[in-house]
């Protein structure tokens, strides 16, 4: 097994923290966008590059409510994308054993 | 999607290229250890200060009444010193909660919120409605402002708690909730005075018991990193 085979979706870092935070969080509980940024110290632009990828893959779901600077966007991690860090996890397991 | 202000700043371009196993396995770790410390409703430090303000409330509330005869209950300046206790863990405890779930939305925060009032009612209510009772129809003293007081609430609130456990299958909670309807049983059997020890050295058991089995829980690292 090799570094190519573990998902390029979630082993980057920035993505790989993402999801490795919002699976801290109880089944189907939602992060708002602004706690998550605090939380990775990413920028706003950096961190909705991240989102908007995870979110093509079904990895994670977003909901906005209100508008203008009044909004509010909250990010949950899919069932899916619990599953595909699961997946991961135990590959990169697999992997560092066999090194 | 949309976050909260402009995002209009460059982006970076991370795609993992050449991240070596040996250092995702470092971050993913640590990125959640990080995230279980911030969403930890119950961290380490405020059980341990939580515990200790326990045995001394209790401890005060047994020297208060130790050597009584007849039994006539804790003096003011004791009880007062016990609701000002109560009052700075509830106060910790609140705080402690809206920091962990700060931005946190679901129906998980929504049974947790559902859990505390139930632990609430249980400990406002429960107790405190069948003391009066018992004063209303003139048990002795050492019923109503010993044994019942010190070793009711225990019971009570244990038990509730220990429903919510179970449910959860929290097993180190559903312990330490067991270990305090225990208490609650032997400190009703210890006598006035006794009953507020056995009740304070049982509390301060389970509590530290409980921070320990959660702070194991939490320590195992997925991949052992």
């Amino acid at each position: 097994m090799t570094a190519d085979s573990l998902d390029p979706l979630i082993h980057a870092p920035a993505r790989l923290r993402i999801v490795a935070t919002l699976a801290a969080l109880p089944d189907g509980a939602s992060l708002s966008f602004t706690r998550l940024q605090d939380m990775l110290e990413l920028t706003p632009g950096n961190l909705i590059t991240h989102l908007r990828k995870l979110e093509d893959a079904g990895y994670l779901k977003s909901k906005t409510t209100g508008n203008g600077r009044a909004s509010r966007t909250s990010i949950t991690l899919t069932r899916h994308g619990r599953k595909a860090l699961d997946t991961y996890t135990a590959a990169l397991r697999d992997l560092i054993t066999g090194l | 999607m949309n976050g909260e202000g402009d995002a209009t700043e460059a982006v970076s371009t991370d795609n993992g290229e050449g991240l070596d196993p040996r250092e995702a396995a470092r971050l993913l770790a640590e990125t959640e250890r990080e995230a279980q410390r911030q969403f930890d409703l119950n961290p380490l430090w405020i059980t341990v200060v939580m515990s200790a303000i326990v045995l001394v409330a209790y401890g005060a509330l047994w020297l208060s009444t130790h050597g009584q005869h007849p039994y006539r209950g804790p003096s003011l300046g004791v009880v007062g010193l016990v609701y000002a206790a109560v009052a700075v863990t509830v106060a910790a405890s609140v705080k402690v909660y809206r920091r962990a779930t700060a931005g946190v939305s679901g129906p998980s925060v929504r049974q947790q919120q559902a859990e505390g009032v139930a632990i609430l009612v249980s400990f406002v209510l429960g107790s405190p409605v069948l003391q009066g009772a018992m004063k209303h129809y003139r048990a002795s003293d050492a019923i109503v402002y010993g044994v019942f007081p010190a070793a009711a609430p225990l019971i009570i609130v244990g038990t509730t708690v220990l429903g919510i456990a179970a449910s959860k299958a929290d097993w180190p909670q559903f312990g330490a909730a067991l270990a305090v309807v225990i208490t609650g049983v032997v400190a009703a059997f210890v006598g006035p005075s006794g009953a507020w020890l056995a009740a304070g050295i049982g509390l301060f058991i389970g509590m530290v018991g409980y921070a320990a089995a959660d702070a194991f829980r939490h320590r195992r690292a997925p991949l052992g990193a």
